[in-house]
């Protein structure tokens, strides 16, 4: 149960400190990969997910390395916003890392950032959403791999507007990525002549959405867009079919509605419509390969939040090897990450100056229980970045 | 004297030298000089709590919603990006947390027992509510502070909040003043008061005391320290969220109180250490630290009656 | 507001009332008899959703998985009473719930070794698995009336168990004066095992009822928890009628808050308890 790798890292550092005078070069030592992940609780699930995408990417591309060794430090942040400063600086000041990878809720990434900003470290999100991250306040040292809630949504508005929806309610949990997913939807599809006859913000973490589905039933829209991610996801897809609004008003949603949540749900997700930068059945070699190593590995079919992690990976071996395994300049560090094209199960992706993925937005639908392409909803999206001067 | 019990004066003497010269061997390591530095912090909290809890026999899941107004309201009343003097706006935050006490007091302390854990609470959630659901106060995302305050007094300064390890003392000072303070109110008159209600209402009121003064009164006095706790925690990191505000917190709090030893006040800086330490050595030793944490706590429960101070006090105090 | 819509809001808060009723109903009868505030209730109501998971991915049954789902509830509560409740009788509350708090991170941190941490989902049992249809749009699920009713069923039995059998006699006894039910040669000891182990498993079969239509989280009882306490302390701590209709209550507040005044909906059933017990301080039917 306890993790004899890290207790005997941290019997080896302790040791190396004690015994070695002479100067260690650089290159010898490992490289540190802290995570500030949720391993427990709601957001347990991805956390796991992100976690072994990331392993598994590095330890695939160990070659990339050019014999560096990996030393990993995990801490479950357990989604506490209020505790992510004090573990964020643990993890550099402390543990020293070289990267930092986390978190996957936006409120523990804006405490992150505001200790990790312009720090001798990488952070790299490979997951929360939050707009100011690679908006407002995004720096030098902080990468994500995953999207801005901007990105999976805002496509959204034009496939609806394309199926001839006129009138659609939003509805998501009232936190930050939720609103953030709505406006985005709303800004493309008003923009497009549609309207948002209703907005509908359920507190969070509430799953009774009972109410609010009969109150839709009543308005009887052309189609509903929601977010919700993990449980919440499950319990509404399965309310929205148990109450019946299932073929008779189109469910449409940002991505996460049916990642990591496909199993539970059961057939109540069947033909539900989402747009995201990933999909199940994405037709290259890479993803293929990927989705059956995930599964032989760890049991389970691989979500969005498996790649991200994946992703996370790749993009790290990529910059060490560019850069000889010497990763000690952190300015050539920085260069070498933004420049990276990765090579991803999603497709290739490259990052924006505010050091966000410019990458396809697919539109897909679920059929089998899986997340199946329909077309590529938008090209090399970029988000806006607003208010980032980078 | 200060301190009437032995085990109390022989804490003092080893954990103040003790914390006074901690820096010195850890100057190398900034992180373990900000982890003192926020448990501290957190034991400031815990201890406002305790007089509250344990002398005052006022038991509240509402505390936390002080310890977040702390933060909110510095981000509230402060300029954005000027830095402002640490003590006037310690005594403006203060007053304002103290003020909003009193109101709420005024309304929860007509109920007694479980009803007024639960009133507190439902109180603090709505705080909680209402910070997460306004975009104004950066909803669940948090806000950040750009500049933090300065410390002279008279033109002289001491403290260079930028500095961990000068927050460091800061925050030792202001858990030591803390303490002092609650053993001072205690020995007083008002504290006897505060005692007699604890061990009998009834009488008390006989006598011709207003209960409901003093509770109300007691109330205020650590609501602001709640909120002076929560205004260090903002500055450590320069962070409000809401979550700082959720019941967990005020839950957490009373769990390292009860652990500590209620109404021993010191037994507050006791509890917070060992929980917040058992927490850090667990989480770094194991994914599954919540099972042995939950263990640790089945198993003080168990062997501690009043908690780690009562335990110690048996232990150390003459028999008379 | 159509008469149709409120008509299916009004039946959406009571059967949401319902359900917090059974999750409620062991919190306050443990309480009310033996005086214990226990804070792992919540975790009962999850271990109930798992174990019913659990055994239908094995047997297939959902009602052969209810009923070992709540055998192995009452068994866990017998335990916990055996080796852990009974040793704090004498001593304060807050030590009780120090004790549960320490029980909370132990069953959370089991469901993640056991189960881990995706969330799960059971099916509705086939033979329930129809709906009525309401309007054009909206259908009701027979499962969810299924539940509702067996709430009421629940409710009936407990009223009938306190009020005519000798158990229920017993624990009336017992909730006023420990000490006489004691002197009359009666074993408390033997009478608190049970009713903890009762309160127990009603928890864990609000989480076996609520497993079809909800999902299977990690963190789920912590949630519930506060509610089942909001619904608790407004029908007066200990009361089975209290929780009865505060739980009704606040299923309706809820269900109509959320429609009506969205902005103030998630502090609604906060402010419906300040304002009770600013009223009345001990909740409405206090004992």
């Amino acid at each position: 149960m306890f993790n004899s790798n890290k207790m005997r890292n941290a019997l080896v550092a302790a040791m190396a400190t004690l015994t070695l005078s002479s100067p260690v070069l650089a290159n010898e030592q490992p490289i540190k990969v802290g995570m500030m992940l949720p391993f427990s609780g709601v957001y347990g699930a991805l956390g796991d997910a992100t976690r072994n995408g990331l392993k598994m990417a590095l330890r695939e591309q160990a070659a990339q390395l050019h014999g560096r060794k990996l030393e990993f430090i995990e801490i479950d942040t357990e989604a506490r916003p209020e505790r992510a400063p004090e573990i964020a600086s643990s993890l550099l000041n402390n543990s020293e890392a070289d990267f930092i990878i986390g978190p996957v809720h936006s409120g523990v990434a804006m405490g992150m950032l505001k200790v990790l900003r312009g720090k001798e470290t990488v952070m790299i999100v490979p997951n929360a959403g939050a707009g100011p991250v690679t908006g407002p306040l995004c720096s030098p040292n902080v990468f994500r791999t995953s999207f801005s809630s901007w990105q999976p949504s805002y496509p959204m508005g034009k496939v609806a507007l394309d199926k001839g929806y006129k009138k659609v309610v939003t509805m998501s949990w009232n936190y930050g990525m939720g609103k953030e997913s709505l406006d985005a939807f709303e800004e493309s599809f008003t923009a497009g002549g549609g309207e948002v006859v209703k907005k509908i913000l359920v507190p969070f973490p509430k799953t009774e959405f009972q109410a609010y589905l009969s109150e839709i039933a009543s308005i009887n829209p052309d189609a509903v867009f929601v977010f919700f991610a993990g449980g919440g996801a499950v319990k509404f897809v399965k309310d929205y079919d148990a109450l019946g609004l299932k073929g008779k008003i189109p469910l449409l949603g940002s991505g996460f509605l049916t990642e990591g949540t496909l199993e539970a749900q059961g057939p109540a997700a069947e033909g539900v419509m989402t747009t995201l930068h990933y999909a199940d059945t994405l037709d290259n070699e890479l993803n293929k390969a990927f989705r059956t190593s995930y599964k032989a590995e760890f049991g389970k079919a691989s979500d969005i939040y498996a790649v991200q992690g994946y992703d996370t990976g790749l993009m790290i071996a990529s910059a060490v090897n560019q850069l000889g395994g010497d990763i000690s300049d952190q300015q050539a560090l920085i260069k070498a990450l933004g420049e990276t094209t990765v090579k991803s199960p999603r497709g290739d992706f490259t990052f924006s100056a505010a050091h966000n993925p410019v990458q396809n937005i697919y539109l897909r639908t679920v059929e089998n229980g899986e997340n199946k392409v329909i077309e590529v909803a938008a090209p090399a999206l970029a988000d806006p970045a607003r208010g980032c001067k980078l | 004297m200060l301190f009437n019990k032995r085990t109390e004066r022989i804490f003092f003497w080893v954990f103040f030298p003790l914390a006074l010269l901690m820096p010195l061997f850890l100057a190398e390591n900034t992180f373990f000089v900000s982890k003192l530095t926020s448990i501290m912090i957190f034991a400031l909290f815990v201890m406002s709590l305790d007089y509250l809890v344990g002398r005052c026999g006022l038991i509240t899941l509402g505390h936390a919603m002080f310890y977040g107004l702390g933060g909110y309201l510095f981000w509230m009343i402060a300029p954005e990006y000027e830095a402002v003097n640490f003590w006037v706006y310690t005594f403006y935050i203060c007053m304002i947390a103290a003020a909003v006490a009193l109101i709420i007091g005024f309304l929860v302390l007509r109920t007694s027992g479980i009803y007024m854990i639960m009133i507190t609470l439902a109180f603090a959630q709505m705080a909680f509510y209402f910070f997460s659901d306004s975009i104004e106060f950066g909803g669940t995302d948090g806000l950040f502070i750009y500049v933090k305050p300065e410390t002279s007094i008279f033109g002289l300064s001491f403290f260079d909040l930028d500095n961990p390890t000068h927050f460091y003392y800061l925050c030792l000072l202001s858990l030591f003043n803390t303490l002092i303070f609650f053993r001072i109110l205690i020995r007083s008159r008002f504290g006897r008061v505060v005692d007699a209600i604890h061990e009998n209402p009834g009488r008390t009121t006989a006598l011709g005391y207003n209960i409901f003064v003093f509770r109300l009164m007691s109330y205020v006095i650590a609501s602001a320290l709640g909120a002076y706790a929560g205004y260090l925690f903002t500055l450590q990191y320069g962070f409000v969220n809401p979550s700082m505000l959720a019941w967990t917190t005020s839950g957490s709090a009373l769990v390292m109180s009860i652990l500590g030893g209620m109404g021993s006040i010191y037994g507050a800086i006791l509890g917070t250490f060992v929980y917040e330490g058992l927490h850090y050595v667990l989480e770094h030793l194991t994914e599954h630290w919540m099972l042995f944490m939950g263990a640790l706590i089945i198993a003080m429960v168990m062997v501690f009656k009043n908690g780690i101070a009562g335990s110690m006090e048996k232990l150390l105090e003459k028999r008379t | 507001m159509t008469t149709s819509l409120f008509l299916v809001q009004l039946i959406n808060g009571l059967q949401y009332g319902l359900l917090l009723f059974l999750i409620a109903s062991g919190l306050t009868l443990v309480f009310g008899v033996m005086g214990i505030l226990n804070l792992a209730h919540g975790s009962m109501y999850m271990v109930g959703a798992y174990l019913v998971w659990y055994f239908v991915e094995h047997t297939g049954s959902f009602g052969l998985s209810a009923l070992i789902s709540a055998v192995i509830a009452l068994l866990i509560g017998i335990l916990m009473e055996r080796t852990l409740i009974r040793q704090l009788y004498r001593r304060n509350h807050l030590d009780q719930v120090l004790l549960t708090i320490g029980m909370i991170f132990v069953f959370n941190a089991l469901q993640g070794l056991l189960w881990g941490n995706d969330p799960l989902g059971v099916a509705v049992p086939s033979a329930l698995s129809s709906a009525i249809p309401v309007t054009d749009v909206l259908e009701y699920p027979v499962y969810r009336i299924f539940v509702a009713l067996f709430c009421v069923g629940i409710a009936a039995l407990m009223y009938f168990m306190i009020n005519k059998t000798r158990l229920g006699m017993l624990i009336r006894a017992g909730e006023s004066n420990r000490e006489m039910v004691e002197c009359l040669g009666i074993d408390i000891r033997k009478l608190y095992t049970i009713v903890f182990a009762i309160g127990v498993m009603l928890a864990a079969i609000a989480g076996v009822a609520a497993a079809p239509m909800s999902s299977i989280v990690p963190g789920m009882g912590e949630h519930i928890l506060i509610t089942c306490f909001v619904v608790v302390v407004i029908g007066g701590m200990g009361s089975i009628k209290g929780a009865f209709i505060a739980a009704l209550l606040v299923g309706l507040v809820d269900t109509f808050a959320s429609i009506l005044v969205p902005q103030l909906s998630s502090m609604m059933i906060y402010i419906l308890m300040a304002f009770i017990l600013l009223i009345k301080p001990q909740g409405l039917f206090s004992s």
